[in-house]
């Protein structure tokens, strides 16, 4: 929810702090803040907080409770007008009619006659556009800007393009949509529909005028020469929006905020906001409001939770008042007797249901920066790891037996357990072992062996993973090859989810490594070479130990090989009449590019035209 | 002499993690990764219609409706706790972790399987509180990272849990500024989880807490791409300098 700060402060007589005050207020009592641009702060409102923060309103509300500073308005806490008998007559000429009250909660139509469309006052059009929204009219905008102010959708119609031919009386009916029939949408685009697809019809005509909930139809777009507008403000399902937001692909403002259940008592509140707006920036009378409201929502119950159970819970130390001053700051009624504390939550605060919401709203408000960590007293008994050290001392034999381990994909070409919905159409199934995966990795490994192996090192891979034949899963550990340490029976594969690995792991320590930072590695082929030479040694000159020499030999290798050489192995090393021999192995590999032979073969030259001249006779 | 292979990193890291947390009293938990709606959705409190129960966000098995690649190991904490349940134990204390499976586009930083850190600590009431998640976490980062590193809770929301923390710590890779990163979510488990166990939420209590163990991982090695993980490239394991620890004392890998 893009929110301005601007905006914000409509709800404040005090000043608010700058955008980054204000975005750590959120970031660490309520909500994580996506982006901030300038006065535009990005909201991440948690999906419990949906119902009521997708709003200004809401989130003026939470920045009252955090910083502590009064709200100056609250438009919901502000008393309606009663249908009945106040502001509002029932038009005698708009009929509203709801198929599925399940689907539909609420259906609020209001005719307003003898409006004016035309371009919005200057403070709308940038008040919209502090939250990235475009202008449109004066009419869409006050239908927009309620809605983004405190979280109710709305929708005008024109009222002239609706069939009111028979009696003189407009009707709408909100139904499901047939089987292929079609919208065209305010954004032209047209829409074949399914019955799981909720419609906002002209009954006269029967003919679809919007998808509920998520966006208005080109039929009863608004026109500059539109002078009666029908103004909807309702409250749709939020499955059922949901789910036809997703089989069109249309997620709006609307569908997001439907989905996500704002009570139908906020529609009320909406109507009344928008009526206001309209009226004053595009004129025209409201002539009535239809209000079909099959079962009210009851008011939110009672919670109660106790002092000791709140710092039960969050392991703190917070006294009454202190959380007495949470509830005041978030203007939740309440009453303490006996440091229980009851409270009652307004028709918006839709996520307060049950003790431990109130525990989460003393936590967040006061800040879990206030709550000392605490170590978990020691626990009796050493903890049960005994599986995972059976599993990891077979792996610690592996290794020493020189296998490699890897890690593979779970998808497969062909299986028993076959995938609904396959990321990859070529990976529809599960593995049914890991055989082909590792002997994949193998056939890579060879090809790669040159660049990460010793030269006497043979790659042998081995992977320990889930796999699913139609017997049922189990932890399959699989070998390139056998172990011929473990005897003749021992195979390439073996079942750990069988095996007796915890007697086998009870006693036993794995292994650890410490691995430095990651070394990226080049994507390009690598080239081999090898170099051997007689050594040159001076008469009568002492020749270092083996182990010297070889590394002066190295040394010497490296400073004339440049930054293509990535790895250097002695191959051997012999003596023979007096002269010694040695044998180095070079891998070249280019960070930017694929390496010619000739490159590698220029490398090589000046390394043997380096070690020549010292003596060394290059063979 | 052979030499020796090399471990999956993810294994190294695994061990390290068992070890910090084995220390403080958590045993090592398995469950299937082919889970039913209950384990993995239901008894977590996962409403019917929740967008993370589409087909957008889950694999699902076809002909098998109900069964689903569990999207979290948390489902490992729901056995673990009916298995409390059952045994009449008044606490436990468990890290689960485990291949886990999203359905999602994969790039750098997404891969549509990955492996979780999941556990949780229950006991009677009172015993386990919001501050121990955050004394068993301060202390858990602090040694895997390093010294210098920071936890700091943020309000969050999962359907499990109540109240609900993000868990962001501060890390410092050497030679670079530190910085907060995410690194899991959190909370106290939801009294309707305990109950779905078969447990009395006004007897028992507790944490739990799930985060990416890639994650870990590519923080701490400067790893810039999670598809690498589960590649099958030896390459990977080769790609970092190697020591064997032996009761606290580093020693080089004899070269090869």
């Amino acid at each position: 929810m893009k929110i301005s700060r601007k905006w914000l402060q409509n709800y404040f007589d005090a000043p608010l702090p700058d955008a980054e005050t204000i975005a750590n207020a959120y970031t660490f009592h309520a909500f994580e803040i996506d982006e901030i641009q300038g006065d535009l702060l990005d909201v991440k409102v948690l999906p419990n907080r949906a119902a009521d923060c997708l709003s200004h309103r809401g989130l003026a509300k939470e920045l009252s409770a955090i910083l502590n500073i009064p709200l100056k308005t609250d438009p919901l806490r502000e008393i309606l007008p009663a249908s009945d008998v106040g502001t509002y007559h029932v038009p005698t000429s708009l009929a509203v009619k709801i198929e599925d009250p399940k689907k539909c909660l609420r259906y609020m139509g209001a005719l307003v006659k003898g409006v004016k469309v035309g371009p919005s006052p200057d403070w709308l059009r940038e008040a919209l556009e502090s939250v990235g929204q475009r202008s449109i009219n004066n009419i869409v905008d006050a239908t927009n800007y309620v809605m983004m102010n405190i979280g109710q959708p709305l929708h005008a119609f024109d009222a002239a393009s609706l069939d009111s031919a028979r009696d003189k009386k407009l009707a709408i009916k909100v139904r499901n949509a047939k089987e292929g029939e079609k919208i065209t949408t305010l954004s032209g685009d047209e829409y074949e529909l399914s019955p799981n697809i909720q419609l906002i019809t002209d009954a006269n005509a029967d003919a679809p005028i919007a998808l509920a909930g998520i966006k208005g139809g080109k039929a009863a777009e608004l026109t500059d020469e539109t002078t009666d507008v029908i103004v909807e403000s309702a409250n749709f399902d939020g499955t059922t929006t949901r789910r036809a937001a997703q089989a069109l692909k249309l997620f709006t403002d609307a569908s997001l905020r439907f989905q996500n259940r704002p009570s139908p008592e906020l529609a009320a509140y909406g109507m009344r906001e928008v009526l206001a707006l309209i009226t004053d920036i595009a004129g025209g009378e409201v002539a009535g409001v239809v209000d079909e409201y099959p079962a009210p929502a009851s008011a939110p119950a009672p919670v109660s939770t106790s002092l000791a159970r709140i710092n039960g819970l969050l392991g703190s130390d917070f006294s009454r008042e202190e959380v007495e001053n949470v509830f005041k700051r978030l203007a939740l009624p309440y009453t303490v007797v006996n440091d229980i504390f009851t409270v009652t939550p307004p028709f918006e605060r839709t996520d307060i249901t049950i003790p431990e919401d109130l525990v989460e709203e003393v936590g967040r408000i006061i800040g879990y920066d206030k709550i000392a960590p605490k170590e978990l007293p020691v626990d009796n008994g050493a903890p049960d790891q005994s599986r995972f050290r059976g599993i990891e001392r077979m792996k610690d034999q592996l290794v020493e037996q020189g296998f490699i381990e890897v890690s593979t994909q779970s998808f497969a070409p062909m299986g028993d357990v076959l995938l609904a919905n396959p990321l990859d159409k070529n990976m529809p199934a599960l593995r049914t072992s890991l055989e082909s995966n590792v002997n994949d990795a193998l056939a890579r490994a060879k090809q790669y062996a040159p660049l990460v192996l010793a030269p006497n090192q043979k790659p042998k891979l081995f992977e320990v993973g889930t796999v699913f034949p139609k017997e049922g899963e189990y932890v399959e550990l699989r070998m390139t090859e056998r172990v011929p340490e473990w005897g003749d029976a021992a195979g390439t594969t073996d079942n750990l989810s069988v095996a007796k690995l915890e007697d086998y792991g009870k006693d036993y320590v794995p292994e650890r490594y410490e691995l430095g930072a990651y070394q990226p590695f080049s994507v390009y082929p690598f080239i081999v070479r090898d170099i051997a030479f007689w050594i040159y040694s001076a008469e009568g000159e002492t020749p270092p130990g083996p182990d010297v020499e070889a590394s002066k030999m190295e040394e010497l290798i490296r400073e004339h090989a440049g930054p293509l050489l990535v790895r250097l192995n002695l191959l051997d090393r012999f003596e023979k009449k007096g002269r010694v021999s040695y044998a180095f192995r070079l891998v070249f590999q280019s960070r930017e590019k694929t390496l010619t032979d000739a490159e590698a073969n220029e490398t090589i030259e000046d390394i043997s035209g380096a070690l020549s001249q010292i003596g060394h006779e290059v063979r | 002499m052979t030499t020796p292979g090399r471990l999956h990193p993810i294994t190294i890291a695994i061990r390290e993690i068992a070890d910090i947390f084995g220390r403080m009293g958590f045993g090592i938990a398995y469950g299937p990764e082919l889970e039913d709606d209950w384990h993995n959705f239901t008894a977590l409190n996962v409403p019917e219609d929740h967008p993370a129960r589409d087909m957008q966000d889950t694999f699902w098995v076809k002909g098998e409706p109900g069964k689903v690649l569990r999207t979290h190991a948390t489902s490992v904490t729901m056995r673990k706790l009916e298995e409390m349940a059952k045994s009449g134990m008044s606490g436990m204390r468990m890290i689960n972790p485990g291949k886990v499976f999203r359905n999602e586009a994969t790039d750098m930083t997404h891969e549509a399987q990955f492996y979780q850190l999941d556990g949780f600590a229950v006991g009677p009431t009172g015993s386990v509180t919001l501050a121990h998640l955050k004394g068993t976490f301060d202390r858990f980062y602090r040694e895997y990272f390093g010294p210098n590193t920071k936890v700091r809770f943020r309000p969050s929301f999962f359907g499990f849990t109540e109240p609900s923390v993000e868990i962001d710590v501060w890390f410092e890779a050497p030679g670079r500024k530190g910085q907060w990163l995410e690194m899991a979510g959190a909370g106290m488990l939801h009294p309707n989880v305990i109950k779905n166990a078969g447990l009395d939420p006004e007897k028992t209590q507790g944490f739990a807490f799930g985060g990416g163990l890639e994650r870990l991982l590519m923080v701490k090695y400067g790893i810039p791409d999670v598809r690498l993980f589960h590649s099958g490239d030896i390459r990977f394991n080769y790609a970092f300098e190697q020591k064997v620890r032996t009761s606290d004392v580093l020693t080089s890998e004899k070269s090869v």
